[in-house]
């Protein structure tokens, strides 16, 4: 008797499946086996906010999990909050066309070190867009590293040093207050 | 014994579709949530950091089943190499929703 129920009950979860999959086969012309599911291949993924505040696409589709950062065209991450934790207006720092800082600056470069919880800093130097690009790459190298080396020296972890010339303006180079925005040392802070 | 069978399958059948009934039943294009146990919308997903074997960072998440990894930038769109581990070591508590009652046999 409990035998006959079983084999009934197989049977008529033989024929389900059947009529499931024949019923899948007929609503859906896809292009390929993975595009004939209910989605037909459409993926719509949310969004999610790492610690540092930049977005990630992100998709769950049953017992998967997939994951990839949200970029521009231009490889550059979609951001809600940067995790720059310091920027050096470098006319502050420095005299003009030099990499030197003054004493007074490198105490106070000192200070912001040593007081700072993050596990290591990237540090990237910008200019206005006087001069030629090239000497605005290697100045704002150069200055990047002597803010490093001050980093260095109060015990900090550099993750990593560049300069951007004046590729990444922080304001329009029109006007003087422009100019002096862009000139800049950037410091993040990776916790 | 085939009634003992009947009820095992059906309560096995029972248990498994409310771990991740998702799984059972097919998705629809809107893939922004996770269903069944752990359901919750993916925005509140949790990460730790793992090092790839150059010593750059990546998100981690180890949400019961799921799994993701996603690279970490910087504003530049550059790799963030922190240091905090050595290469291929994780740093925090990554490991969410059902990881901690299934475990990860896997």
């Amino acid at each position: 008797m409990a035998n006959t129920l079983f084999k009934t009950l197989r049977i008529a979860a033989g024929a389900a499946l059947v009529a499931a999959m024949a019923l899948q086969g007929a609503s859906v012309s896809a292009q390929t086996a993975s595009q004939s599911g209910r989605d037909g291949g459409q993926y719509i993924p949310t969004i999610w906010v790492d610690p540092d505040g930049c977005e990630h696409w992100v998709m769950d589709d049953g017992v998967e999990g997939y994951m990839t950062p949200h970029t521009n065209r231009q490889g550059i991450p979609v951001c809600r909050r940067g995790n720059v934790c310091g920027v050096m207006q470098s006319d502050q720092f420095f005299a003009t066309n030099s990499a030197r800082i003054s004493k007074h600056g490198q105490a106070r470069l000192d200070e912001f070190f040593r007081s700072s919880d993050a596990t290591s800093f990237i540090i990237t130097g910008h200019t206005d867009s006087r001069a030629s690009d090239a000497y605005n790459m290697r100045l704002s190298l150069n200055r990047a590293n002597s803010v490093a080396r001050i980093a260095q020296a109060s015990g900090a972890r550099i993750a990593d040093v560049r300069g951007y010339g004046e590729r990444q303006p922080a304001a329009a180079n029109n006007t003087a207050v422009g100019m002096a925005k862009n000139r800049r040392v950037e410091i993040i802070c990776v916790r | 014994m085939n009634i003992l069978k009947i009820t095992a399958l059906v309560g096995l059948a029972t248990v498994v579709s409310a771990c991740e009934d998702a799984s059972f039943r097919e998705l629809g294009p809107d893939k922004s949530m996770d269903r069944g146990i752990d359901s919750k919308h993916l925005s509140q997903l949790e990460a730790g950091i793992w090092v790839d074997p150059n010593g750059c960072d990546h998100w981690i998440i180890d949400d019961g089943v799921e799994g993701y990894l996603s690279a970490r930038l910087d504003k530049y769109g550059k790799p963030v190499c922190s240091g905090a581990a050595p290469p291929t070591q994780t740093v925090g508590d990554f490991k969410q929703g059902s990881t901690r009652i299934i475990g990860d046999p896997i």
